[in-house]
């Protein structure tokens, strides 16, 4: 059965935003977490967030300080700024709102009510108080989503779309946040050794990592370990290498895979090269630009092969 | 014991569910039986329980306001209308035989033109209405059949007597809805179904799939049968996703679609282009092929008609079966019978005065107080002038409209539609209500048992149109006795 290039674009969306959706959360509940157990003053700035989600434009229109308050509004509460949690779910809704015919019934109820619930909870949850639990359920929402459709759809192209989505779009947040995180902790080296330790950490449990770093690194959390293990390690769900892995997989089904088969393989190579121990920040920086860009060029493989069919 | 259905008649009315004297009628006996026998408030609980499952099922329809389109859930009562299967077989016989010589209409008017010769029709009317599609003159789609989906509103009179109101050939809409009613009344009410056989109504998008692929071109194991719908802003998309899912199809919109140097049609899939036999257009002919009809659509596909005369693809219904979907055409449909099929009319029409006729519209003029006025190409009930509802300003407005433009009105007697007992807030009332059972044709015809119950929710309103307010119930024809 073959699918509508389409319908398996806007399934590809859904798959990117919801995952979008689930890192912006986890993001900002991180931050959120670490920004209470540093001292008054030593706090990195709140608008390292907006950095990470390349949302520099966008919050220079609306506000002058990227203080607290400003940030978390932005990502958490506008539904109009396309680096929002709300857009991002909002957006994930209108895909699958054309789409429930090729989805699990289900998909499209949870999707709903997530939605529902993001659009009368978001304004609330800016302060404080009730931030962390509106962002982990949001997290939790995104994951029983996700678990329906991985243990539902048939092995066919609209779950081939989805994942690619995801993995794409999980991979392009994991560069993002340790080239703008590492940078940022590496910047501040000598001067506030005492917290780096948490500022690595928070950069772990900002991918969900923490946990697993610890059992398979080790209970020292240490800058380049860190970076491998969410750059490299095989077996965790989260990282690049895992997430290509994931997208190389679901490629050979499809026709005229050939350029984005090329992509990938580009894709993994370069991450491969990426062992050394030692590197320094600048060079950090350039190799997951580079990366990026492979990344870029992937979504934009994709787009073409199957999105833009040619034809009268 | 439900106090609400004490005191309940419908008097003047037909009631379908009640007779005159308060009784139930014999094929709704157990039903209502039941119904009165649960105890206070049970009803309540059972609607509520029905809005939840329409919630969650996520049927819906779109209405467009000021403040942008919203999806409404569907308005449902949870009181079936009963149907005995030996009235209903007289019915659907009547239904195929209208179906049948619609067809040959039809076909007729695009070809050879038979019936105007004759002066059976008078040709100005047929050729001067804009439901004529002169791009269509000369084709000959399989079967001779052009409205392979007709959905035909019946309406009963206070003489107990069901008569066509008119018949929608061009993409009538509302299927869809007949099958969730009944999946939300076997959620919400199983125990009525204890005593009764009621005919099934699910199949319907196997069989719509079946009379689709019997269309294909090309001789195929299975066809690529394809929904064409003008997208998610249309009124009926809910039902458009609803049929393509329940026959397998590919929901496609305009721009995944598009017609090769070779003149057939191909949708634009991540495999490449892949050739489509037949389309269920879901989207009205003039907006279907911008080269063909209207320039500045942007829902249709270019060639789509070139492709479609030249038999590359089918198209169900075929572009151009509205000529025989127009309300003064209708007037002639008895007289269609007995000329192409040598038959007399199975099912009543409703008298109808056409305004192009002197004497018909001198009688119009004298009786708007009396009279319904409609409009010949309208649908969905709008521009309709209910006489004995509406004040005497409106009257002379339409007056004028007629003096103005004859050809475009037509007017009837005002029916007494029938009623039947409804939940609404405070009790149980009768409400108004038609009938919209759905003819499939292609080589041979199938009605589906039953069909679209739409309820006028308002008290005394005969107006029952979803998009105005209407409502609906689940419909059964039932076998035996209960």
């Amino acid at each position: 059965m073959t699918m509508l290039s389409r319908v398996a674009e806007r399934v590809y969306w859904l798959g990117r935003y919801l995952e979008r959706a689930e890192s912006t959360a986890r993001l900002v509940d991180a931050y959120h977490h670490m920004v209470m157990d540093i001292p008054r003053g030593s706090q990195p700035g709140w608008d390292i967030l907006v950095r990470i989600l390349d949302a520099q434009p966008i919050a220079d229109e609306r506000f002058r300080v990227a203080n607290e308050a400003n940030v978390v509004r932005l990502l958490v509460s506008e539904a109009e700024a396309s680096c929002s949690l709300p857009y991002a779910i909002q957006a994930a809704r209108e895909n699958v709102r054309t789409t429930r015919d090729v989805l699990p019934e289900e998909v499209w109820e949870l999707v709903n009510e997530l939605y529902l619930f993001a659009r009368e909870q978001a304004d609330k949850s800016v302060g404080r108080r009730h931030r962390q639990a509106f962002l982990q359920e949001v997290v939790s929402r995104a994951q029983v989503i996700n678990g329906v459709w991985r243990n539902t759809l048939c092995r066919d192209h609209a779950y081939r779309f989805i994942k690619i989505g995801q993995l794409l779009e999980r991979a392009d947040m994991a560069t993002r946040i340790i080239d703008v995180g590492a940078a940022d902790i590496l910047g501040r080296e000598g001067t506030q050794q005492a917290i780096d330790h948490l500022l690595w950490g928070t950069l772990l449990k900002s991918q969900s990592a923490l946990g697993a770093y610890l059992r398979q690194v080790g209970p020292v959390v240490e800058p380049d370990c860190v970076v491998r293990f969410v750059f490299m390690e095989p077996s965790f769900p989260r990282s690049v290498h895992f997430c290509l892995r994931g997208i190389r997989q679901e490629l050979p089904p499809l026709k005229h895979n050939e350029e984005a088969l090329r992509v990938i393989e580009r894709a993994r190579r370069k991450l491969r090269r990426f062992d050394r121990q030692d590197w320094e920040r600048d060079e950090l920086h350039a190799f997951i630009d580079d990366l990026q860009g492979v990344l870029s060029s992937l979504h934009g493989a994709i787009c073409d092969t199957w999105f833009r069919v040619d034809g009268a | 014991m439900d106090e609400s259905w004490k005191g309940y008649r419908s008097a003047p009315y037909y009631d379908e569910l009640i007779t005159a004297k308060g009784h139930p009628r014999t094929a709704a006996r157990g039903a209502v039986k039941l119904l009165q026998r649960l105890p206070a408030g049970d009803l309540a609980a059972r609607r509520a329980a029905a809005a939840a499952a329409i919630r969650e099922m996520g049927v819906s329809f779109t209405v467009y306001t000021e403040g942008g389109n919203i999806d409404r859930a569907w308005p449902f009562d949870i009181i079936p209308r009963i149907i005995p299967a030996r009235e209903w077989a007289g019915v659907r016989a009547g239904l195929v035989q209208r179906s049948r010589a619609l067809n040959c209409f039809i076909d007729d008017i695009y070809n050879r033109q038979r019936i105007l010769a004759d002066g059976i029709v008078p040709a100005e009317i047929v050729l001067q209405s804009s439901n004529y599609k002169p791009q269509c003159a000369g084709v000959s789609p399989r079967f001779g059949v052009w409205a392979h989906v007709c959905g035909s509103d019946l309406v009963r009179d206070a003489d107990g007597h069901l008569y066509v109101l008119e018949d929608n050939l061009r993409v009538p809409s509302g299927v869809s809805y007949m099958v969730e009613n009944r999946e939300i009344t076997k959620r919400v009410l199983p125990e009525l179904f204890e005593n009764y056989s009621i005919l099934p109504v699910d199949d319907y998008p196997s069989q719509l799939y079946q009379m689709l692929a019997s269309l294909s071109p090309r001789e195929r194991k299975r066809p690529c049968v394809v929904v064409l719908t003008p997208g998610i802003y249309n009124a009926a998309y809910f039902e458009h996703a609803f049929l393509a899912q329940g026959m397998g199809a590919e929901l496609v919109e305009g721009a995944d679609l598009f017609v090769g140097d070779d003149d057939c049609v191909y949708m634009r899939t991540v495999d490449g282009p892949v050739r489509v036999d037949v389309i269920y257009r879901r989207i009205d002919e003039d907006f279907m092929d911008p080269e063909a009809f209207r320039e500045d659509s942007v829902l249709g596909v270019p060639g789509l008609m070139r492709a479609w005369r030249g038999g590359k693809v089918a198209i169900a219904n075929a572009p151009g079966a509205g000529v025989a979907d127009d309300k003064v055409v209708y007037a002639y449909v008895p007289e269609m019978i007995r000329y192409y099929l040598g038959e007399k009319s199975l099912l009543r029409s409703v008298p109808t005065y056409l305004c192009s006729r002197r004497e018909d519209r001198d009688y119009v003029l004298g009786n708007l107080d009396k009279l319904v006025v409609k409009p010949a190409n309208e649908s969905g009930g709008y521009g309709i002038m209910v006489g004995p509802h509406v004040d005497a300003a409106t009257r002379r407005k339409f007056a004028r409209l007629i003096e103005k433009n004859p050809r475009n009105y037509i007017a009837q007697p005002t029916l007494q539609l029938s009623t039947a007992p409804t939940c609404v807030d405070g009790g149980i009332e009768p409400r108004h209500l038609d009938l919209r059972p759905f003819i499939l044709q292609g080589r041979e015809a199938w009605v589906t048992p039953g069909g679209l119950t739409r309820v006028a929710m308002v008290k005394g309103s005969l107006v029952v149109n979803s998009s105005q307010g209407g409502g609906s119930k689940d419909t059964w024809i039932v076998e035996g006795r209960a």
